[in-house]
């Protein structure tokens, strides 16, 4: 994955000086935790564990703990999207890479929870964000939507507790698979998925813009997780819960 | 290639680190809302390409040139990086510590479609972080993104030259 990552602090309106440089700390913490996820997740370098895992160089076993965990929640999102979401479909072999970045910026994010003199803070990993807390005047954070079809507009506005990501082949062509022809495919323009944790919204994200609007039952059936679809012809698809913005 | 720590430098509106990455470096401040972020740091890492790493063009491995004075923004390009799929190189405008623009400067893909793609592509999520300050008070953007490794590697050092890592 190419990624730009954000990291936004929000401090409260008192923070002491000794406050913020804490909030420094932990953001050099976060960024710590995104270089190794990168190391050890990059399927382009060949040397990575994970690179050196699909070339059947070494088992899960001889990895870092961080690949064996991966592969378990990889698991779990492929059962609770249905099978829409499937890293062991892919090709080349096992390919976390729809997961890893949201897992690995929620991972940068939990440095940053709870941070003393912070009211909230934000990792965005270009366009898929975790978020803890509020900003300073108590407001949730809000969060557009890139409109697939004028991605230099916005389709939606949500009001964020916890993370979204969203997944599309506009940015990059197809390169989303579906697990069950194992081709490309992407039956609607825009997914986006919302949810108390990044990396399983970004699988699911993953999986939902491979399954179109018909995925959408699986995403209502996880509790805390809510999904919108935008199709190729602009409608809208979502979940009842999705948090618009007023 | 090397890691470089984060450098973080104070703001009246908090802090903003920027990040070197140890492959593709980039680093990218988010401007702030109605209610400024404190801090900002930006990782890249690269991909653009199954074949993947990035490398500078010789002789143009320093720092981005063109600083430019306008008002209260600068703005800088970076170097003409070969990413295997063609030529590009990135101009960035930052007006204090924020990014407010982000673009293009030159492209050379030798009409190499996928790369074109990619790299304009790359572009508008870029943008939309640059620019939320002005649209509807909101805190970032979600949308499906894609960074080109040339891309990521000359924005970085156009942000190096302006101070910013």
């Amino acid at each position: 994955m190419g990624t730009v990552v954000t990291i936004d602090v929000y401090p409260e309106p008192g923070a002491t000086a000794a406050q913020l440089a804490g909030a420094r700390q932990q953001i050099q913490q976060a960024c710590v935790i995104l270089h190794r996820a990168d190391e050890i997740f990059s399927t382009w370098q060949p040397g990575s564990p994970i690179s050196r895992l699909r070339r059947g160089d070494i088992t899960a076993a001889d990895a870092p703990a961080e690949v064996a965990d991966v592969i378990a929640a990889c698991a779990t999102a492929r059962d609770l999207s249905g099978g829409w979401f499937d890293p062991w479909a892919m090709p080349g072999g096992f390919d976390p890479t729809g997961y890893v970045k949201g897992w690995a910026t929620q991972r940068a994010l939990a440095v940053l929870a709870g941070a003393s003199g912070v009211s909230g803070a934000m990792v965005n990993a270009a366009g898929d964000i975790a978020s803890v807390g509020q900003l300073p005047a108590g407001q949730r954070f809000r969060v557009g939507i890139a409109d697939p079809a004028a991605p230099r507009q916005l389709a939606e506005v949500v009001e964020l507790t916890g993370s979204i990501a969203t997944s599309g082949s506009y940015e990059r062509g197809p390169h989303l698979m579906d697990p069950r022809t194992r081709r490309p495919v992407a039956r609607v323009a825009s997914a986006s998925v919302t949810g108390p944790d990044l990396g399983l919204a970004d699988a699911l994200a993953t999986g939902l813009a491979v399954a179109g609007t018909a995925g959408l039952e699986f995403i209502a059936a996880i509790d805390g997780y809510a999904a919108l679809t935008i199709g190729f012809d602009g409608t809208r698809g979502a979940t009842g819960d999705f948090p618009f913005a007023c | 290639m090397k890691r470089s720590p984060i450098v973080i430098a104070g703001t009246l509106v908090g802090l903003i680190g920027v990040l070197k990455f140890h492959t593709t470096p980039v680093g990218l401040t988010v401007p702030a809302g109605s209610a400024p972020p404190a801090a900002s740091a930006g990782r890249g890492s690269s991909a653009g390409s199954p074949a993947g790493s990035a490398s500078t063009a010789p002789g143009s491995a320093q720092a981005g040139s063109a600083s430019q004075q306008q008002g209260t923004e600068r703005t800088a390009v970076g170097p003409v990086v070969d990413y295997n799929y063609g030529l590009v190189s990135v101009r960035v405008t930052i007006s204090r510590n924020k990014i407010v623009k982000v673009g293009i400067a030159s492209l050379n893909d030798g009409n190499n479609a996928r790369s074109q793609f990619i790299d304009q592509q790359a572009l508008p999520i870029l943008e939309q972080q640059a620019m939320q300050a002005q649209s509807a008070n909101i805190q970032g953007v979600s949308g499906a993104s894609y960074t080109s490794a040339g891309f990521a590697q000359s924005l970085q050092a156009a942000l190096r030259s302006l101070g910013f890592a």
